[in-house]
């Protein structure tokens, strides 16, 4: 059996809260550069760029962004992992979160090659947000729940 | 009565603090635009620093990105006062809360200083022929203020108050959720 006291991580009490600050300096990585080329899907910004090349440049931070969380993630979930498992909210976000990642490196990347389609990328960008908004409230929501 | 104490017994604060639903949304709000404005930031800061977007112009991301980081700092700034509002008395006394406010001033300030210098003269920092000084100290400074407001704002929820009953000392950490669960049962 896993024991959660046995874990260094909750040996201090800045530990957890460190984590979480780099959880979120990660998913604004993350979700704003995601979020940048989602809005030049909808043509409501960066219009002096191609869709192609804002999400070149912005790539490399997008996996930055998600390789912090997924470094701090799991970390904080082990902290108290059965709290999580049991979390409904917790399980959401990990669905949503599997489901984001999916269609960001398929359908998403795939939109951002495509010109000419403009209603599938506007599609394509609503539901890129609506995912990731979706993954913020299911984290959030697991301290209410 | 204090004055904190006066404010978040103002209607609406108080029905938004007493929600089960309410309060957590307004909270993922708040962190939905740290998400996807403070990337708008976070961006603009790493171009004046020359570590991203190098490809495109300083006046480029600069002038692009300016509308939409205005909208999103009007949403999480109502998102933040809603909160800060509807929790006034407990809110007052937390260092970390002041600690968050002093670096929203040092925000302002950045503004006033650098506005005119770097981010209103983005076609002098273009042509320049190697990156201005004064550009990578705004977006550096930038960076450093932002992190400051982050993380002030998350150990908000930490600070439990001097001499709180049982207190625990390096015994157990308290996960975020085990703070929010404390704060849901004291409303």
């Amino acid at each position: 059996m896993f024991l959660a006291v046995a874990n260094p991580l909750n040996s201090s009490e800045l530990i957890f809260p460190t984590l979480e600050v780099i959880h979120i300096v990660g998913f604004a990585v993350l979700v704003g550069t995601i979020a940048l080329v989602d809005f030049r899907l909808l043509n409501l910004g960066m219009r002096r760029q191609k869709v192609a090349e804002l999400a070149q440049d912005l790539a490399p931070w997008t996996l930055i962004g998600l390789t912090m969380v997924l470094l701090s993630g799991p970390l904080m979930f082990s902290s108290d992992p059965d709290m999580y498992y049991l979390n409904r909210s917790f399980q959401v976000k990990m669905v949503l979160l599997l489901l984001a990642i999916v269609f960001q490196y398929t359908i998403h990347r795939k939109a951002t090659k495509s010109e000419g389609q403009p209603f599938r990328q506007k599609l394509v960008a609503c539901v890129s947000m609506a995912l990731w908004t979706g993954v913020v409230f299911g984290g959030i929501f697991i301290g209410f729940v | 009565m204090s004055i904190a104490e006066s404010i978040q017994s103002i209607g609406f604060l108080a029905d938004i603090r007493e929600s089960a639903l309410v309060y957590p949304v307004i909270m993922a709000t708040h962190l939905a635009c740290i998400a996807i404005f403070g990337g708008m930031i976070l961006m603009t800061d790493l171009r004046l620093l020359a570590l991203a977007m190098t490809d495109r112009t300083v006046t480029d991301v600069v002038n692009q990105f300016r509308n939409w980081k205005r909208v999103g700092f009007c949403i999480m700034v109502t998102m933040g006062i809603l909160l800060g509002a509807s929790e006034a008395a407990k809110y007052t006394p937390n260092p970390f809360f002041w600690g968050k406010m002093a670096s929203l001033i040092l925000v302002a300030a950045h503004a006033v200083i650098f506005r005119p210098m770097v981010y209103n003269n983005t076609a002098a920092i273009d042509a320049a022929p190697s990156l201005p000084g004064r550009a990578k100290l705004a977006g550096a400074l930038s960076l450093l203020i932002w992190f400051s407001i982050l993380s002030n704002g998350r150990l908000i929820g930490y600070w439990e108050g001097p001499g709180s009953p049982g207190k625990p000392i390096a015994s157990s950490v308290r996960s975020a959720p085990q703070v929010a669960a404390t704060h849901a049962q004291s409303r």
